[in-house]
């Protein structure tokens, strides 16, 4: 299993976790002591992950806050590409 | 004549019933048209709460609640994890619709007027806090106050802690800190990065004064009168329901 931390400037603390399976991406887990409302919009994004190819994961996170309402707080949307990515590189 | 909202005082219950009557509240501010409301409250036993999106086996020292007898329980809103320690913090949560002139829309705003209303109440104690974001109160530069909002159901939901004289050896015995976030802030200790009133002020101050205090600085900032009730028929039902997914481990341990 790949895992990943990131300290986000100001304080918030993000990890992902995850699985490779050739190109995609599966198993994903996303944790950390940030805000999004609603709550289980999470739930959601890690399924939109699953399976996903790892070359589109900037593309796929987008396209996920882009058609979902979901508020973020503490965390913006390019820290979630960022720590997945990081688990990826781990 | 002053608007009132309704006060919940000091109750001191199990953390699967703490966080089903503030669930509850939130649920029924609309549907069931209840008033505004603000509680004060205590954890019985002793407990650590955790953020909806942090992973209890990361965060928490299992063992360790275990041998002190203290619960571990997931909130509904985001943040930290929090160590709710019977003798020595006050948990505070308020609660008022998304659309009530009190309330500002913007989240970051909202978080900075209801830490106010605990900074005022602290004031009244003589303690110098300030709302530092994301969403802590410090006093001396450290921690004396973490804070969660949640938006649900057309309301704003936000509960805290007052550390009063929170026993911080334990409070770093049952949670478990991060590499990264040590490692950000290596110049002082961990330990360092947190106080209480009885820290802070040299003396310790009782549950009433706190209360009183606390009770204050939201009726200031908010200008109403809390005015003392109980829960309603309607949320003690739903509180009954909740309590049975706040307890459950598919809840606590679902991340």
């Amino acid at each position: 299993m790949k895992r990943a931390e990131y300290k986000i400037p100001g304080g918030k603390l993000l990890a992902a976790e995850l699985d490779v399976e050739g190109d995609r991406m599966i198993g994903v887990k996303i944790t950390g002591d940030f805000f999004m409302h609603p709550e289980t919009s999470i739930i959601e994004l890690e399924k939109t992950l699953e399976g996903a190819p790892t070359a589109d994961l900037e593309k796929t996170v987008n396209r996920f806050f882009r058609e979902n309402d979901v508020t973020l707080f503490g965390i913006h949307v390019e820290d979630f590409v960022k720590v997945v990515r990081m688990a990826l590189e781990s | 004549m002053k608007e009132t909202w309704r006060l919940i005082d000091m109750r001191i219950e199990d953390a699967p019933t703490q966080m089903a009557i503030d669930e509850a509240i939130a649920m029924a501010r609309l549907k069931e048209n209840t008033p505004n409301t603000v509680r004060l409250y205590r954890w019985n036993p002793s407990a650590v709460s955790i953020g909806y999106f942090q992973s209890v086996e990361k965060e928490v020292n299992l063992p360790a609640c275990e041998e002190h007898g203290v619960d571990v329980i997931r909130r509904i809103t985001g943040g930290g994890a929090v160590y709710h320690d019977y003798d020595g913090e006050i948990t505070y949560s308020v609660v008022a619709p998304e659309a009530d002139p009190k309330m500002p829309a913007d989240i970051l705003e909202s978080y900075e007027l209801i830490c106010g209303a605990i900074a005022n109440g602290l004031a009244v104690l003589g303690v110098d806090a300030q709302f530092k974001p994301v969403n802590d109160i410090v006093a001396g530069g450290k921690k004396i106050s973490g804070n969660a909002q949640t938006r649900r159901h057309g309301v704003v939901l936000q509960h805290g802690t007052v550390l009063v004289d929170s026993d911080i050896k334990r409070m770093f015995q049952v949670l478990r800190v991060s590499d990264a976030k040590i490692s950000d802030k290596l110049i002082q200790a961990v330990e360092d990065r947190v106080t209480n009133l009885r820290r802070y002020l040299g003396h310790r101050v009782g549950f009433d004064e706190a209360r009183k205090a606390l009770i204050k600085g939201f009726e200031d900032t908010f200008d109403v009168a809390l005015q003392p009730g109980e829960l309603t028929d309607a949320e003690n039902r739903l509180v009954k329901r909740l309590h049975d997914k706040y307890s459950s481990r598919e809840w606590v341990f679902q991340r």
